[in-house]
């Protein structure tokens, strides 16, 4: 059962992947960036993430997609020069580098063996991770919302030189 | 099973860099470092499960505060360039400033 939903999972997650970087027009892409973003948020709930699930859904299903879908939106095509293709020469040349890396990495984990220390997660996830999160971790969590506070001003620069010139 | 999941994450970390090396749209540019970060993410979610702690899941948060600036940094930029120069291609931005 559990191989079952991961093959479902990973299945979608890497078909939209593959969409996303591999189709022509942006507001396509984001069909299938959502697509993705879905599923990965599918995979979270099948790994007992429960809270980090929700997470993934409100912030990036709904706030960064809208964001995107609003950008590309809001830019005046017909004044911008359209770049839609790929770089053939570095396509050719990536391709064989992807796959063997791709191979490598799929043998190394699965001839691998990892510590045995399983441990069942708590019950309560939120619960758990609130604990930790502002007990253990305050101050990277901290650090965080100061890299929020960052972005948010650098965003307001952004806008303000657009509007003088 | 995590093994499956671990293997997941690395593999959409290289199709995001897959994307990033091929693709010449800066918006589709930005959308491959977000795979890049959300095949991150599974690999810490993936190992949270395997170890039986919930610490690889606060990591996880960090790196979702750090998506969400990096839009708003990174479409920000992106916009700017649109306004100043009116081309979007990765290859004709080769000078900071005139």
């Amino acid at each position: 059962m559990e191989l079952l939903v991961f093959v479902i999972i990973s299945a979608i997650a890497i078909v939209s992947a593959l969409g996303a970087i591999l189709v022509k027009s942006p507001i396509h892409v984001m069909v299938w960036f959502l697509g993705f973003i879905l599923s990965v948020a599918a995979s979270f709930f099948a790994l007992k993430a429960d809270l980090l699930a929700g997470l993934q859904l409100v912030i990036y299903a709904v706030a960064i997609v809208v964001f995107y879908v609003l950008v590309i939106t809001t830019i005046p095509w017909e004044k911008v020069k359209m770049f839609e293709g790929f770089y053939k020469k570095e396509f050719v040349f990536a391709l064989p580098a992807f796959l063997f890396t791709i191979g490598a990495s799929i043998y190394l984990v699965i001839s691998s063996r990892f510590s045995n220390l399983r441990q069942p997660l708590p019950k309560d996830n939120v619960s758990a991770l609130g604990t930790v999160l502002f007990t253990k971790y305050i101050a990277p969590f901290e650090l965080a919302s100061f890299i929020l506070l960052i972005a948010m001003i650098g965003a307001i620069i952004f806008g303000k030189e657009k509007a003088n010139g | 099973m995590d093994k499956y999941y671990l293997l997941l994450g690395i593999v959409l970390v290289f199709i995001g860099i897959l994307g990033i090396i091929i693709r010449k749209n800066l918006i589709t540019m930005l959308v491959a470092t977000e795979i890049m970060l959300n095949g991150v993410n599974i690999s810490l979610v993936s190992v949270s499960h395997f170890l039986g702690k919930v610490d690889a899941q606060v990591m996880s948060i960090i790196v979702l505060t750090v998506a969400a600036s990096e839009v708003a940094i990174g479409l920000g930029l992106v916009v700017s360039i649109f306004r100043l120069k009116g081309y979007e291609a990765s290859e004709e931005i080769t000078e900071l400033r005139d």
